[in-house]
Order: C-alpha cells, then sequence, then structure tokens
C-alpha cells in the first residue's frame, strides 16, 4: 500500500517512513505543504498522513485537495495543536481518523489497519492462535467454537493489539496507552497492565494453557504465532 | 429593585409628602388670608363710615343694627373711655341670646367735643365658611396634578433609562465569555449610556482577546512541547524494533519510555487545564449517570481488583447529565474514584452515593482510604501539590486540580469531608441545569 507522509518535522517524518517500511508499506514524504499537495495531484495513494501544522500551507486545504484528487485515499491528520474545533473541522471536511501528537507508532499502525478494516469490509476477520479462534469483527474469542465470555472488552482490546502487532514485544507503556490513551490521570505510570494480563490468562487457562501468549522479561508481552 | 422602579417610587413618596404637608397648612393658611381680607374690609367699612359722618355728621346717628343672619353687626356710641382705641380683635358678643364670636373693628373719635365708639363686627364662622371647601378642591386638584406628574415621570424616566435596560440585556445578562460576538452600539442621546456601553464594548474586547491570545498560547505551547516528544517517542519505538539490541539497551530504552510517558502525561494534563479554563470544550453531550459511572468502572475495575476493594454504586437509573461534555465527566469521576483507590488499603471499601435534596443533586464519592489531614485540606486542589501521606504514591499532583477544573467548567460544587485514617468523602453537586430526570 502506498502512503503519503506530509509532516514539516524532518526527524519525525524520518521515523514515520522507517517504522512504516518496516510495516511492508511503500511510503513518500515531503516536508511542505507545497510539493505535498504536487504530489497529491499527481499521484494516488492509499494513505495520506498529513500534519496539520505546516508552515507554508493549511493542512485543512491540503485534506481537501487530497479528497478531491485522490477520492479513494484513507486521509489521517497528524496534529500538535490543542484544538478541538480543529478536530471537529477536520472530521467534517472528509478527515478518516484523527491523531493527537504525540501518539504511539504502533498506535497509528493500529488505526490504519482499522480503517483499512471498515473501509474495505473484510467479512470474518478470524485469527487463530492455538486452540482459540478470535474474531477481530465481532471481537470475541474462542474455543473450539464456543464462545468465551468471560474476557472483557478491555482484556480484548490488548488481545486484539497484541495480535496486530503479532511476534513484537509489546512495552507496558505502548500497550497501556493503546487502552487508555484518552483517560487523563495524574500517575507515573498507571500500569495495570500486568494485572490484566493475569486475568486473561487465568480465564483463559480454563479452557486450554494460552501458550501464545508470551512474557518477555524485563519488557513487557508478546503474541507469538508460527507462520 | 430596579432603578425605574426606584426612580419612580421616590418621585411618587416624595410628591405625597408634599401635597400632605400642603394640605395640611392649608386651614391655617386659608384662616390668616381670611382674616387679613376681613380686617382690610372692616378697615374699608370704617373709612366709608367716616367719610359719611364727615359730610353729614351725627345726628342723631348713634345707633346699632346687624344683620338678619347676625354675621355682621355695626354699632356707633357715645363713648366714656379716654384711650383712643384703634383695633381689630376677636371678640365674644351676645346678641338677642345667642353667643356669637365676630371679628371686631374698634375705633374710637372725637365729633364736637363728644367722643364715639365705633364698632364693626363680622362673625367668624362666616369668614372660616371657606375653608373646607378650598381644602378639598385644593386637595382634588393636588392629587390629579400628583398623578399626571407621577405618569409622567414613569414614561419619561421608561424612556431615558431604556437605553442602559438594552446595555444590561444585550452586553452583560446571559454573556458568556468567550462570546467573539459582533459590537452592536445602543441607541441613546444620553452620553452617561454612551460612556458605560462603549466602556463595557472596551472591556469585552480586552477579554475576548486575553482569551484569544491564551487560547494561542495554548495551542502553540501545545505544538512545541508536543512535537519534540512525539519525535523522541517515535525514535524509541523504531530503536525498539531492531533485533540485534541487547538487553541492557532495551532496558535503558524500556525506561525512557516510561520517563518519556512521564513527561507526555504532565503536558498533557497541564494543557487540559488551561484548555478546560480557557473554555476551549463543548458541552454537548447527554449521557446517564449510571453509564457513565459504568464506563469509569470498565476502566477502573482492574484497579479495584488488584488492591480488592469492594466498590458500590447507589445512583438513580433515571439521572441524565444533560450539556455537559462527556469525555471531560469522565475523567473527573476517573480521577476521584482513582483516588479512592490510590489512597484506600487493601481490602478497602468505596460507595457512591446520589442524593438529592429538591433541586440539588449531589454525588458522594466516599472511600476507607487514608484520609487528609485538616491542616492539609486547603492545598488538596494546588496543582503539583503532594501531601506528606501521599508522596509514596507515584502521582505528581495534577489529579484533583483536573477535578476542580473540570467541575468548575461545568458549575460542579466539589465539597471535601475527610478525616485522617479514616477515610475522605468527595461531594459533588451538580446544578439542577446539568440534571434531568
Amino acid at each position: 500500500m502506498n502512503v503519503l507522509i506530509i509532516e514539516d518535522e524532518k526527524a519525525l517524518a524520518a521515523e514515520l517512513e522507517i517504522f512504516l517500511t518496516n510495516y511492508n508499506y511503500i511510503c513518500e514524504v515531503c516536508f511542505d505543504g507545497a510539493s505535498g499537495s504536487e504530489k497529491i495531484g499527481v499521484n494516488l495513494y492509499d494513505f495520506i498522513l498529513i500534519d496539520l501544522g505546516l508552515p507554508d500551507y493549511d493542512g485543512l486545504d491540503l485534506l481537501k485537495e487530497a479528497k478531491k484528487n485522490n477520492p479513494e485515499a484513507i486521509c489521517m491528520i497528524l496534529t500538535a495543536r490543542a484544538e478541538v474545533f480543529d478536530r471537529i473541522k477536520g472530521l467534517d471536511l472528509g478527515a478518516d481518523d484523527y491523531l493527537p501528537k504525540p501518539f504511539s507508532l504502533l498506535e497509528l499502525y493500529s488505526r490504519m489497519q482499522a480503517i483499512t478494516r471498515r473501509k474495505f469490509g473484510l467479512k470474518q476477520n478470524l485469527v487463530d492462535l492455538g486452540e482459540f479462534t478470535i474474531n477481530l469483527t465481532d471481537r470475541t474469542i474462542s474455543y473450539h467454537h464456543d464462545e468465551i465470555n468471560a474476557i472483557t472488552k478491555k482484556e480484548f482490546d490488548l488481545i486484539a493489539y497484541m495480535l496486530l502487532h503479532k511476534n513484537r514485544t509489546l512495552t507496558r507503556s505502548q500497550l497501556s496507552e493503546h487502552i487508555w490513551g484518552s483517560v487523563i490521570n495524574d500517575d507515573y505510570d498507571s500500569n495495570y497492565i500486568d494485572a490484566h494480563i493475569k486475568n486473561i490468562r487465568k480465564k483463559l487457562n480454563v479452557f486450554a494453557p494460552p501458550d501464545w501468549l508470551e512474557t518477555v522479561r524485563g519488557l513487557g508481552y508478546k503474541i507469538k504465532i508460527n507462520t | 429593585m430596579k432603578l425605574r422602579t426606584k426612580l419612580t417610587l421616590f418621585n411618587t413618596l416624595s410628591k405625597l409628602v408634599l401635597v400632605t404637608l400642603f394640605v395640611l397648612l392649608l386651614p391655617v393658611l386659608i384662616r390668616n388670608i381670611n382674616q387679613n381680607f376681613t380686617d382690610n374690609k372692616l378697615q374699608k367699612q370704617k373709612k366709608k363710615v367716616l367719610g359719611i359722618i364727615k359730610i353729614s355728621g351725627i345726628k342723631n346717628n348713634l345707633y346699632a343694627a346687624y344683620s338678619p343672619l347676625k354675621d355682621q353687626f355695626y354699632s356707633l356710641d357715645e363713648d366714656s373711655l379716654d384711650e383712643n382705641l384703634d383695633t381689630i380683635r376677636n371678640e365674644k358678643r351676645k346678641i338677642e341670646g345667642d353667643t356669637i364670636e365676630y371679628r371686631i373693628l374698634s375705633y374710637n373719635f372725637t365729633l364736637d367735643k363728644k367722643l364715639y365708639l365705633l364698632e364693626i363686627g363680622k362673625s367668624i364662622d362666616s369668614i372660616g365658611e371657606t375653608t373646607t371647601p378650598l381644602q378639598n378642591i385644593a386637595f382634588v386638584v393636588l392629587l390629579g396634578m400628583i398623578l399626571l406628574t407621577v405618569l409622567a415621570d414613569q414614561l419619561y424616566s421608561n424612556y431615558v433609562l431604556r437605553p442602559l435596560g438594552q446595555i444590561i440585556k444585550t452586553k452583560l445578562i446571559g454573556n458568556k465569555f468567550p462570546n467573539f460576538g459582533s459590537y452592536k452600539k445602543v441607541k441613546t442621546t444620553t452620553s452617561d449610556f454612551a460612556y458605560l456601553d462603549i466602556s463595557i464594548h472596551k472591556m469585552i474586547v480586552t477579554i475576548e482577546s486575553t482569551f484569544q491570545k491564551e487560547r494561542e498560547f495554548i495551542s502553540n505551547a501545545s505544538h512545541e512541547l508536543m512535537t519534540p516528544v512525539s519525535i523522541l517517542q517515535s525514535k524509541i519505538e523504531n530503536m525498539f524494533e531492531q533485533e540485534d539490541l541487547s538487553d541492557e539497551l532495551k532496558n535503558r530504552l524500556l525506561e525512557m519510555q516510561r520517563i518519556l510517558n512521564r513527561l507526555k502525561t504532565i503536558t498533557k494534563t497541564l494543557l487540559l487545564i488551561s484548555q478546560i479554563e480557557n473554555e476551549q470544550f463543548l458541552k454537548e453531550d447527554n449521557i446517564s449517570l449510571a453509564v457513565l459511572l459504568q464506563e469509569v468502572y470498565d476502566e477502573i475495575s482492574i484497579r479495584l481488583q488488584d488492591k480488592n476493594i469492594s466498590y458500590d454504586v447507589v445512583i438513580p437509573q433515571n439521572w441524565n447529565l444533560i450539556h455537559v461534555n462527556k469525555f471531560l465527566l469522565f475523567n473527573l469521576f476517573f480521577n476521584l474514584i482513582n483516588n479512592a483507590i490510590k489512597y484506600n488499603h487493601e481490602n478497602g471499601e468505596i460507595k457512591i452515593v446520589g442524593t438529592r435534596e429538591n433541586t440539588s443533586f449531589a454525588v458522594s464519592i466516599i472511600d476507607t482510604g487514608i484520609g487528609i489531614s485538616a491542616g492539609d485540606l486547603p492545598y488538596i486542589f494546588n496543582r503539583f501539590k503532594k501531601m506528606r501521606q501521599s508522596l509514596q504514591h507515584d502521582s505528581f499532583g495534577l489529579g484533583l486540580p483536573i477535578v476542580q477544573s473540570i467541575a468548575a467548567f461545568h458549575q460542579i460544587k466539589i465539597e471535601v469531608n475527610s478525616e485522617k485514617s479514616k477515610g475522605s468523602t468527595f461531594t459533588l453537586i451538580f446544578p439542577e441545569s446539568l440534571i434531568e430526570i
């Protein structure tokens, strides 16, 4: 899939490119609005990531151009400006998602995946994990076709997030940012990931040991699938 | 009381007092006027009589006479007094058995070496008989005049004070800052009101430009602070992806990530507080309180389990929050309940109770935690203020400031009751306008 990254902060643009290339996206990077506008006018993309705070261009104008010239593209707005009004404006103008900076690259990938799934209406999105089956569309987990109801929404979120980034170690910070990102509180380390993982293991162990859910000592957790 | 009402009231009262005073003084005044008038008349009559006597002399002219109704009399007699008399005074006389009070002019004079006494009298009753009707007429006329002037005053003050009412209505009442509305001049010929109008307008402009500046500052500060954090976070995340990293390096990266998270949380929280105080959030959500608390519970239940704290919610199912910001209220409850967990003991209790007293709705969050000492209580809402007993907890002292600014933004009052080592109760008092049943 082709991604156009329009981001004036070169260091960040570079990291986005490295990360997304790693996840098998083909990236093009622009550091200003003018060249971004030019690229939007000429090429077709699957994803367009637009930074709202460009020095030479109103990011929202860029969004309009993208919607006109690249109607199929998924547009995501990245911004460090804390204005609710902009958020509303951005979504009204047809941005598919809005990601406030600073964001986790994993979160960006997860959002991109979610929109792709929504946009292309993927049918039953089933993943087998050992003797368990994860249904990403219905957000359920089952054991030999028996749905396991004990798993809470939060716990499923964690499993799905790790599944999306399968075979990669996710740190506790990354996991908690995903599931508690919108909560504003004043804890240094509001980290109850360990407790959640413990619960997930306990609940699944009733059926079969979830060997695929691994603890990476000192670092975090990962879901391992042999492909 | 309104200025117009006050003015009208004062006008009416002052006029009534004046008129009452005048009406009360009227009898005295009329009596004086009548007396002067009568005295003048008596003098004239005396002159006339003396004129006649001068021409025709007194030839058996000595006589006394009174009018049929005895309200006047006239007498000319020889006098035996030595002293000169020329007086007018009130005296009682007996005429045919009736004692009547008269105003009497007495004058004695010598003619042909004889002393004569002339007396002309007018009964007091006949003098005073016009007093009462005059008083009545005066009263009625004055009352009519008062009503007319009060009415005129009322109309005029209505007219002249209308711009003031307009200034209050359009510029002050229901004007929520920041408003950024356009300036509409209030029509008035009164220079004071024009001055007031322009002064208020200038003040609004100042306030709004301050708001605007603050808003720009928040936006810029947020951009300048968040961008570097964003770059660092991405760099660390990408470094994790490298496979040849030693465990030691990974651990150090992890530490960096945690510290960066701390910086991120503090910055986000501070920006959030300024955004709330700058009124940059909308209040357009409606949500059932029970549903909102359930959402908070879903997020926080893991922390309750971790400390084995019992959690009990007694909230009427039909309390709906209206015109609120859901995101902010979620965070308000999250932080209060999170604190109730954080500062609680293992196996402690948390209760959330909704009570209603007429039009006031209260939600109390009651914990069995370590409590707050009376000395610390006034400072718990200060930013970055950490209480001695909370030092061992990993927080940076912005939880309650968030709670306070969200509550203030929604006009929710917070009351705190706490006893050291017994627990704390945080009560949120919702205004009637936020709750629908």
